[in-house]
């Protein structure tokens, strides 16, 4: 008892839960604009997948994290932009778009990965370090939880703050979730529904990007197939959790991220409960908190419905 | 969350759209292969040979077709409900283990323990496909989310079983179980021909009968078709959606056991390398019906298995089986795209027009 005690007041469990929360976060908040305006995106889990190879790949390439961040981002919005094609142009299936390049995106990466590096042997690549901010980091408690983080987190705040304001204090804004509610309408008021959309799909892409790119570079400096494990989904359970705000976003990814920091924390300790159970517990948190949830969040009206101009 | 992928079109466009979308997957693996510096008539040779070059390449293509396929019914049957399962990998784990609980602690003749083993993966991976089903009938949750958390819990566990409580004492530590007893294991019928293929074929036409042929079909096409109006028509949504999400999960156990019986003998923690997924693509490249989704998956099983082989023999990267499926989906979805659609029916008025215009103008 008193080791799971000193789990829990441990420093180090939040200070994972915020670094492992952020993958997550990132997707989710991307989906909390596909969404808005309509588009559901199931791709999101690809994205990242791309965009932490390619985070690594680039990395490996000129040495240098931030060329890696970009091509990953590169990786990533093309998925976004082939998913914005069939989806908001040619009004294709939007649910089976995003399994589709979710099964492209994890044999693509499980092909160039051996194609590239001699047997599939992923170097560590360099990656962005722990920042150890004066002054902030020195604060009692939260100075380590907060501060002594990646340049992620600092990103993630930001990105939250103007998520919040351009989603909902922008004209911006309301003409984009305007065409998550009626695109009719919207269209017949002289929004283009498909400008938007292909606006919100790339900003989707870009943010997953973040997250996967954060997945390999910012935690693990290293790539391995199927990486994200289910991460995409779960920032998809996320966004109903958090009932499309992106402030909310960030608690709902917390919730999972606590789990996990948790799990990982126990195995390495000397309690003993199985460690395989307990890597399931966030996937079990996660379920049990979207069933109690959900119902009780309305989401946007004409969310997932094709829409073509006549 | 309304599709508009073409479940339930008919042969005529089924055929053509599908022979397009292969024809582009084709051309897209073709580039993938060149890039690789690889040569496109070795490659194909050593793919046609690795698939069905002679008994050998034909029983391990078979072999390789029967989880998919299995699985990918089940999920084709959850599609035309209207119902995304995305959860055949945690499904195939579910039932793998209830199999090799009841083929390695059941003492009786290996017949019997063979059907008790199948039944009692139905049960209980039609289980935790059950899980989906009620969650979304009951509380509205999206199966596409907790069938993939349903994949991760089961993975867990199965990994947890397999390090602990039912590992191989002589295995050296790995994650598996002890091997199955031998008259549990599921053999040849004559030289090529593995049971499992019959078992694949046996589910096909079971899915057929159920889909075309009786009323229960008529009521998973009608919810496939709009919640809304199946409602208005009397038919019990929730237990249409539920009973799917059943079928799903028990198929996809099915397919599973059909490995553990028949190829690999034991369960692993690496036991099904996405065998949930292919099934997904693999029932939309079908459109969702039984006859349909067979064929596709008797294909992809061909497919994959000369592409492994061709591994060996002449350097194809195994993944680009992968690649190639999800990018056959992608071609799909766009000759299914409303657009796509509408600009297709408008050519043939056109050219339906062209040809009336020519016959009535005089020689």
């Amino acid at each position: 008892m008193s080791d799971l005690l000193d789990i829990f007041t441990s420093a180090a469990l939040y200070a994972a839960a915020i670094r492992l929360a952020l993958p997550v976060f990132f997707a989710a908040l991307g989906e909390v604009f596909a969404e808005r305006s309509g588009l559901v995106n199931v791709g999101l889990e690809g994205m990242m997948l791309m965009a932490a190879f390619g985070g690594v790949l680039g990395s490996d390439l000129t040495g240098s994290p931030m060329m890696g961040l970009l091509l990953g981002l590169v990786f990533a919005l093309v998925i976004a932009a082939v998913q914005a094609f069939v989806a908001v142009n040619l009004g294709g299936d939007q649910i089976v778009s995003g399994i589709a390049l979710n099964i492209t995106a994890l044999g693509l990466t499980a092909y160039l990965s051996r194609a590239i590096w001699e047997g599939g042997n992923v170097p560590q690549v360099n990656g962005f370090p722990t920042l150890d901010p004066p002054i902030l980091s020195d604060i009692p408690i939260l100075g380590p939880i907060l501060f002594e983080q990646s340049l992620f987190v600092y990103i993630a705040a930001v990105a939250v703050a103007v998520s919040w304001w351009a989603l909902t204090r922008t004209a911006w804004g309301l003409r984009l979730r305007a065409c998550g509610e009626d695109p009719r309408a919207s269209d017949s008021l002289g929004i283009d529904v498909i400008r938007v959309r292909w606006q919100t799909m790339l900003i989707c892409g870009a943010l997953a990007g973040l997250g996967g790119a954060f997945l390999s570079l910012g935690s693990l400096f290293t790539f391995s197939d199927a990486m994200t494990g289910g991460r995409g989904f779960i920032a998809l359970a996320v966004v109903i959790i958090a009932s499309w705000s992106p402030v909310k976003a960030v608690w709902a990814s917390l919730l999972f991220s606590l789990c996990e920091a948790f799990a990982l924390r126990v195995q390495t300790s000397d309690i003993e409960l199985p460690a395989e159970l307990m890597l399931a517990l966030p996937y079990v948190v996660t379920l049990i908190v979207y069933a109690v949830i959900v119902g009780r969040t309305a989401m946007p009206a004409a969310l997932g419905r094709t829409y073509v101009r006549e | 969350m309304g599709g508009s992928f073409g479940f339930g079109e008919g042969v005529g466009a089924l055929i053509a759209r599908t022979s397009i979308a292969l024809a582009g997957a084709a051309l897209v693996g073709a580039l993938v292969l060149t890039a690789a510096g690889l040569d496109l008539a070795t490659t194909w040779e050593a793919i046609y040979e690795g698939a069905i070059g002679d008994e050998l390449a034909i029983r391990n293509s078979l072999l390789e077709a029967v989880p998919i396929t299995i699985t990918a019914i089940g999920v084709a049957i959850a599609f035309r409900a209207g119902l995304f399962n995305l959860g055949g990998q945690g499904q195939i784990y579910v039932g793998a283990l209830a199999a090799v609980l009841v083929a390695l602690y059941l003492h009786a003749p290996g017949a019997v323990v063979i059907a008790i083993a199948l039944v009692a993966s139905m049960l209980a991976a039609g289980a935790w496909g059950g899980i989906a089903g009620v969650l979304r009938a009951r509380l509205g949750l999206s199966e596409i989310i907790t069938t993939i958390m349903l994949n991760f819990i089961a993975f867990w566990l199965v990994s947890y079983l397999v390090r602990g409580p039912i590992q191989d004492p002589e295995g050296d530590g790995y994650p598996y179980t002890r091997e199955i007893p031998e008259p549990v294991q599921l053999g040849l019928i004559g030289d090529v021909v593995p049971v499992g293929a019959v078992l694949m074929l046996a589910v096909g036409v079971a899915a057929w009968l159920l889909m075309d042929r009786s009323r229960f079909g008529l009521k998973i096409k009608a919810l496939g078709e709009g919640e809304a109006a199946s409602r208005f028509a009397g038919i019990a949504v929730p237990r249409v959606t539920i009973v799917a999400m059943v079928i799903a999960g028990a198929l996809g156990g099915l397919g599973g056991t059909a490995s553990l019986l028949g190829v690999q003998h034991r369960l692993s923690d690496f036991f099904s390398p996405g065998w949930g997924f292919d099934a997904v693509a693999t029932a939309l490249i079908g459109r969702g019906s039984p006859i349909g989704t067979l064929v596709a998956g008797v294909f992809i099983g061909f497919l994959r298995s000369g592409i492994q082989t061709a591994e060996g023999t002449a350097e194809v990267p195994a993944a680009l089986a992968q690649i190639l499926l999800g990018v056959v989906v992608l071609f799909l979805i766009i000759a299914n795209a409303d657009l796509v659609v509408r600009l297709g029916r408008r050519l043939r008025q056109r050219l339906a027009r062209g040809r009336g215009e020519a016959l009535e103008r005089p020689a």
